[in-house]
């Protein structure tokens, strides 16, 4: 083979691989080693053994970020992996015109989360339309300004988050709705199924793959909830809506514990692939 | 009268997808004689000003965080295209000890979260020596799974005749990756630049962790930052917000048939 030596292969991966070995194993290397370790970055790291994970262990506002991480997850579940497969369901017709409204729907997929932050900023406002709406239907006798309420604060940004990915996990539903074989459809409609009927026996067994990888990435993206946070709330009011990854955030670039961030966030790895093997299994086991 | 009730269920939720960029816009034109906020909302501008568009403009280096950004998408794009074609053609056309393996290493870094490894990069980048500069933004940002593994998808379709044409012709691996190869994956070529523009575009968190000098920033920083600075005008944020979307929407809305495509392309595998 003219051109092809034993390592012509290498060559052509050897861009890919360079940046894996620095900023892929390296910094992963790194982190395992900084979690048994104290560094402020001004001063040398010096070696703590497990005190980082003990001090976690006692840490308030950890097991608050972890509480509202998690709520973020149950939160975003409807929103993420329940709501986006209706939508695909709908936007799957055959319709003049759907591919605009699917582009709508997606729109805000495609925009930053910092312009997402800024525009829900309005809605929220306490002369925003959002009030405008609820006190107009009678749900509400006085305005709230939600994101400077530690009861309503939490679930706006969830709100937001799920608003922001909404389309993107439709796009995975329709993904999968356009391999099912229509005449499914049509012999439950001979047998006069009806829609909820259709969607329980065909479209949700049909759809389990997906709705796998839905639940795989709603968890992945839940426990990393950052930039909504760091826009919108700063992780307040009163830690209402402190983070796992905001708190990972601050503790290492506001308060220079680059050693404690580090073993946080080897928590939090473990933690995520241990959330995506028992998914895997467990959705494995189920088709 | 079935098809009409769909279209206004379907019209109903497009405006709760659109309506807080609507509100948005509409706030970045009123005229300063017209509240931002009341009730009911009065969401029309009378007349549309573009006063907070240029106000937006000045208070912070817009022109600069603008130019940033295409820096960013101008070096990230291509070189995310590249670095990506050039892994994947070993993996989908050549037998090689390893071949396995290195596809394993790539498709681990999906399970590296982004934010899990924010601090440990950032100290790599620092030791580097390119902390706060614009090869720090750029070269972490430049392996993705993503990439390499459409790309192999693609290039393992790429019929076998047209390829040993070449070879007996004489063309040695590199001509081949260059002048078969990438013009037969054109369209995915296409898919990874609309995505890689949208995300770098967009990007945030990375950036804030790496850069110190704000003159460095891209564009969506730039607008947290003046999201940031106290006594901003809701108008003046609502305009900066609104610039800095433009661009994403406008590519979005010319290739969103590609887009689509391509998020189905990546679920498929």
């Amino acid at each position: 083979m003219p051109g092809q030596r034993w390592y012509t292969p290498y060559l052509f991966a050897l861009p890919a691989l360079a940046l894996f070995g620095v900023f892929f194993v390296w910094p992963a290397l790194t982190a395992i080693q900084l979690s048994f370790m104290e560094y402020d970055v001004v001063s040398p790291p010096e070696f703590v053994g497990l005190d980082n994970f003990v001090k976690m262990m006692g840490d308030s506002k950890f097991w608050t970020a972890t509480l509202n991480s998690v709520l973020f997850l149950i939160g975003l579940f409807p929103l993420l992996v329940v709501a986006p497969l209706l939508l695909a369901v709908l936007v799957n017709q055959r319709l003049p015109g759907i591919r605009t409204f699917r582009m709508l729907y997606y729109l805000p997929v495609v925009t930053s989360m910092v312009a997402v932050a800024v525009a829900w900023e309005y809605v929220f406002h306490q002369q925003g339309v959002l009030n405008w709406i609820l006190t107009g239907a009678g749900l509400l006798d006085q305005p709230i300004q939600y994101l400077l309420d530690p009861f309503w604060a939490l679930p706006a940004l969830i709100l937001v988050e799920g608003w922001k990915s909404m389309g993107f996990y439709m796009m995975i539903y329709l993904a999968g709705l356009q391999t099912i074989d229509s005449s499914l459809y049509e012999a439950a409609r001979v047998d006069g199924a009806s829609a909820w009927h259709r969607l329980r026996r065909i479209t949700v067994p049909l759809m389990i793959p997906y709705i796998a990888v839905a639940i795989t990435m709603e968890m992945l993206d839940a426990m990393q909830v950052f930039t909504s946070v760091y826009v919108m709330t700063k992780g307040g009011p009163q830690d209402a809506t402190l983070t796992l990854g905001y708190y990972i955030w601050s503790a290492a670039f506001e308060h220079y514990e680059m050693g404690y961030a580090s073993a946080m966030g080897l928590v939090l790895w473990v933690v995520l692939i241990g959330m995506a093997m028992l998914n895997y299994r467990v959705t494995r086991g189920r088709s | 009268m079935r098809r009409a009730g769909m279209y206004v269920l379907l019209t109903a939720i497009a405006l709760v997808f659109v309506g807080p960029f609507l509100i948005l816009l509409s706030a970045a034109v009123k005229p300063s004689s017209q509240a931002v906020f009341s009730f009911p909302p009065d969401v029309i501008p009378r007349p549309p000003v573009l006063d907070w568009v240029e106000e937006a403009w000045t208070v912070i280096p817009f022109p600069r965080y603008v130019l940033n950004s295409v820096i960013y998408v101008g070096a990230m794009v291509p070189l995310h295209v590249l670095v990506s074609a050039l892994c994947a053609y070993p993996l989908a056309r050549m037998r090689f000890r390893g071949n396995n393996l290195i596809f394993l290493a790539i498709l681990s870094t999906m399970f590296l979260p982004g934010e899990v490894m924010l601090i440990p990069r950032f100290l790599v980048v620092s030791q580097l020596g390119m902390a706060d500069t614009f090869a720090g933004v750029i070269l972490p940002g430049l392996l993705s799974a993503f990439g390499i593994f459409l790309l192999r998808q693609t290039f393992a379709g790429v019929p076998r005749e047209i390829v040993d044409a070449a070879r007996t012709d004489g063309c040695h691996e590199l001509r081949i990756f260059w002048h078969v190869m990438l013009p037969a994956a054109r369209p995915t070529l296409a898919i990874l630049g609309i995505f890689g523009f949208i995300s770098v575009w967009n990007s945030f968190i990375w950036p804030l962790v790496v850069l110190k000098d704000s003159a460095k920033y891209p564009i969506a920083l730039g607008i947290a930052y003046l999201a940031g600075i106290t006594g901003t005008d809701v108008r003046t944020l609502a305009a900066g917000t609104i610039i800095s979307i433009v661009p994403v929407i406008v590519i979005f809305m010319l290739m969103q048939r590609h887009v689509l495509e391509g998020m189905r392309g990546a679920v498929k595998g």
